[in-house]
């Protein structure tokens, strides 16, 4: 599946690395604390998250992660969008929670699983 | 290096602050510390360290501050609302110290960590005074060490 496949069926709204929305990814993790994504995510993976500092986007770029989907209406810090759009790395916003995101992402095909 | 950590219970604040007396920073440096994108490290395009020292003093109600001078040093001040419901734990603070202390023991570290009037430190330098030749990184003086802070720490209820 392609970020802009999983943004059409579950209504999120890309804001940043708009270049980079045909990519193809087939896993994903959940994760709110950064060390912990840090040290357990997979590149390519695709990172369901709350954190909207520009952090997240150095951590996307060190774990070569697919995209970053912001949660519960959740907007990006200003230098957080400045940082995706710069670094091209998808960011995508949802309206709904991460157990929802998560749940419909699962449904479609994508997992958590190593 | 020095590293302070007080915990100030009546205050509701802990405080961690990190001196030396490296080759320190100018003030566009200094700026730039706290860009996740920016690194003297060569082997990887992010610096993460201080970046996420700050974002933790931020999300539990503390501040953060850097003060450095080229030539003298640098001082990091990272202070935290000590009951903020997401301020992270302090961690192994023995474990810490072991690694570094092993890590680099050339390094003169003076530790400190205060907490209900209560105070464990840790002086590198007078213990590799005591040790003569025998080198800080020795076996059986890491073991020896871990005892040391982790009874120190435990005195304190700060492990």
């Amino acid at each position: 599946m392609t970020l802009r496949e999983a943004a059409e069926k579950l209504g999120l709204k890309p804001v940043a690395g708009l270049s980079r929305l045909s990519r193809e990814f087939g896993q994903g993790y959940v994760s709110d604390l950064l060390s912990d994504v840090m040290a357990n995510a997979k590149p390519g993976d695709i990172w369901v998250t709350l954190q909207i500092h520009q952090n997240i986007i150095a951590v996307a770029t060190l774990k070569e992660l697919a995209g970053i989907i912001l949660i519960s209406g959740r907007q990006p810090e200003k230098q957080t969008l400045a940082k995706a759009e710069e670094e091209q790395v998808p960011l995508l916003l949802s309206d709904l929670p991460a157990f929802e995101v998560v749940g419909q992402l699962y449904q479609m095909g994508i997992t958590g699983r190593r | 290096m020095e590293i302070r950590v007080e915990e100030d219970m009546a205050a509701d604040r802990m405080v961690i602050e990190i001196v030396d007396d490296g080759c320190g920073m100018d003030e566009e440096r200094a700026r730039k510390a706290l860009d996740p994108f920016f690194t003297t490290k060569t082997v990887r395009r992010v610096g993460l360290g201080l970046p996420l020292l700050s974002e933790a003093c931020r999300m539990s109600n503390g501040e953060f501050r850097l003060e450095s001078c080229p030539g003298k040093g640098t001082r990091v001040r990272a202070a935290f609302q000590h009951s903020h419901i997401d301020r992270k734990p302090l961690g192994n603070m023995r474990d810490t110290l072991i690694t570094l202390m092993s890590g680099h023991p050339q390094l003169d570290l003076l530790y400190e960590h205060r907490k209900e009037g209560k105070t464990f430190s840790l002086d590198t330098r007078e213990i590799k005074a005591d040790l003569g030749e025998i080198p800080l990184d020795a076996p059986a003086v890491v073991s020896a060490l871990r005892t040391l802070i982790q009874s120190g720490l435990e005195d304190l209820g700060a492990f």
